[in-house]
């Protein structure tokens, strides 16, 4: 071997530490750097468990027959076994959480992250030092989006990786609400665009209070917004009945006598896409605005 | 460096679309190396101004020039300490005093905090928010003298000092400002704290500027009388009188010689400034460098 490990060249306490606006922005919201570590860290090692969990669930979700017959197990057996209900409940609420990111994430962007600052004026306090509005807010933004989105997405992973087989009947539908945002790329985008509605409404309102209560209404109404017109992102696929039962897995959107209009399993990832990229634009002009409102206030 | 810390052409600020103006068609210069006193009743727009030359206001009218630039230009040369001395209440002495450092890369002198700190007889690592207004105004204010600013704006900074802290503050500046030739701007309504202090007046009143320029001119262009009341005070301007029984007491800027009969003294800053504030419609006076030195 003649490759060194990268890490036993680095000498110890010699880790690039954080400086300037990046430490400032760590320190400042070190409470909610830590709150966000610890969920991460909660729902990692919940799913972890829960994975553990995932064959003997699929043994309770099983077929049965009573007494035991055709290798079915018996139905006493299956029922005793509980596993399933712990791991269904346990994924939907990591998924439910997951999925719901933006409304906790909009309020705290509202408040802490951009009001707060705004109203007891320290943030007057930031650019009277060597650093200019913009930069500031930039960074405001640019570290809670860097962590978020690498946090959300290591959640999804782990989720999708904890939901096994995919079992509908304990991991639910891929059209359910929870489960579509909370299992693909759109988590992420919800997250940041409750980033950044929050900080609009926190330079829009210039206080804590009010800016995170009109963040977390402005995430409710976007969250249900997507969810009133997902099946609509996307073209369905229409078919005839007759003779044809629509799947378990087909999203049904509309039905007219024999036609029925869904979307297939396939259609996950285009919906995703589409949503992801409503979620970001919106994120985007929140962000754009944002930036507006301060250099109309500030010189 | 230039010789001009802060200049004024036209300078207006208003509040909302049709609201009142804290600021309206303010014109001054103030040369730099001057501790200036910025005074005024409340609500004359001394907060609005300072808030103007620090950058963190966008001028409604006219513009400023701060050190020979923009107030945004200027960012890094100015320090500037709010009247209501905001500070994040869940950090530290030490930890302020480090965003200061990491905020201000390439100016930041620590031994300065450290001083200002130590004498205050601060614990570093007591939160801000268990810490006395006063307390909090010295951390304030290490944060802005630490910067190594040219020009360092103070909106009220010794409202809540006890009297030794004032003491030691107005020291610390004071030697600032002859060591490093820092232009300080300091605006305060109790007009006793700043005199000894102060080589150049602003005063403000309704917005507008009613007096500029170096004090001891504006102190040499008035003159404190007491005369007979029936006695006319033409050509002179007179800037406020009160009459007593058969007494007249005025602040007068001459215009001639003052009749031998009247009793004539040089106002005081203090007399200066209330002379003013309470004769409102008495023209404004602006004294410049130049008009000094042809004088």
């Amino acid at each position: 071997m003649t490759a060194i490990p990268v890490t036993s060249v680095r000498t110890p306490g010699r880790l690039p530490r954080p400086r300037g606006l990046l430490w400032a922005v760590l320190r400042l919201h070190r409470a909610a750097l830590v709150v966000w570590g610890l969920a991460l860290l909660a729902a990692a090692s919940f799913l972890f468990r829960l994975a553990a969990l995932a064959d003997e669930a699929e043994r309770g979700d099983s077929a049965c027959a009573e007494p035991a017959t055709d290798g079915l197990p018996s139905c006493t057996a299956v029922d005793a076994i509980t596993a399933d209900e712990t791991y269904s409940t346990g994924i939907a609420f990591v998924t439910a959480c997951t999925a719901w990111l933006i409304v906790p994430v909009a309020a705290w962007a509202g408040g802490a992250l951009i009001g707060r600052e705004l109203e007891n004026g320290t943030a007057h306090l930031a650019w009277t030092q060597s650093v200019t509005p913009a930069r500031w807010l930039a960074a405001k933004l640019a570290v809670p989006a860097a962590l978020l989105t690498l946090g959300t997405t290591g959640l999804v992973l782990l989720n999708v990786w904890a939901r096994g087989a995919d079992n509908p009947n304990l991991v639910g539908d891929w059209y359910h609400p929870d489960v579509f945002v909370g299992t693909g790329p759109t988590a992420v985008a919800h997250a940041l665009a409750g980033l950044a509605l929050g900080a609009l409404a926190g330079m829009l309102l210039g206080r804590a209070l009010p800016a995170a209560g009109a963040a977390l209404g402005a995430a409710l109404l976007l969250y249900n917004a997507l969810d009133r017109y997902r099946e609509f992102l996307w073209p369905t696929v229409t078919r005839d009945t007759t003779g044809w039962e629509a799947p378990r897995s087909a999203f049904q959107v509309a039905a007219d006598g024999s036609e029925l209009a869904f979307h297939p399993r396939s259609h996950f990832w285009p919906i995703q896409y589409v949503e992801s990229g409503i979620l970001l634009t919106v994120a985007a002009l929140a962000v754009l605005a944002a930036f507006r409102i301060l250099r109309r206030r500030t010189a | 460096m230039t010789d001009i810390a802060i200049a004024a052409q036209g300078l207006g600020r208003r509040f909302g679309r049709r609201g009142r103006r804290a600021l309206d068609r303010c014109e001054f210069v103030l040369p730099a190396g001057r501790v200036c006193a910025l005074v005024g009743p409340n609500g004359a727009g001394k907060s609005t101004l300072l808030s103007l030359a620090a950058g963190l206001l966008r001028p409604s009218e006219g513009r400023v020039t701060v050190l020979g630039t923009t107030p945004a230009g200027a960012r890094e040369r100015l320090a500037y300490v709010a009247q209501d001395k905001p500070l994040h209440p869940h950090l530290t002495v030490a930890a302020t005093l480090r965003l200061g450092r990491e905020l201000n890369p390439g100016r930041w002198d620590e031994s300065v905090a450290r001083r200002i700190v130590t004498d205050a007889d601060l614990d570093m690592d007591a939160k801000i928010r268990t810490l006395s207004g006063g307390q909090r105004t010295q951390v304030a204010l290490a944060l802005a003298l630490a910067k190594r600013p040219e020009l360092l704006l103070l909106d009220e900074p010794m409202a809540d000092l006890d009297p030794l802290a004032r003491h030691r503050i107005t020291g610390l500046l004071m030697a600032d400002a002859a060591e490093h030739g820092t232009t300080i701007v300091m605006s305060s309504h109790v007009v006793a704290e700043l005199e000894g202090s102060c080589d150049h007046l602003l005063l403000l009143g309704a917005g507008r500027v009613r007096l500029a320029g170096p004090l001891d001119d504006l102190l040499a262009a008035h003159r404190l009388v007491t005369g007979p009341a029936q006695d006319s005070l033409d050509p002179h301007t007179v800037v406020e009188s009160r009459t007593t029984g058969r007494q007249l007491t005025a602040l007068i800027r001459p215009a001639g010689p003052v009749p031998a009969s009247w009793q004539t003294a040089e106002p005081t800053l203090e007399e200066l400034v209330l002379g003013h504030l309470r004769g409102p419609d008495a023209p404004a006076l602006s004294l410049t460098e130049s008009e000094e030195a042809a004088a």
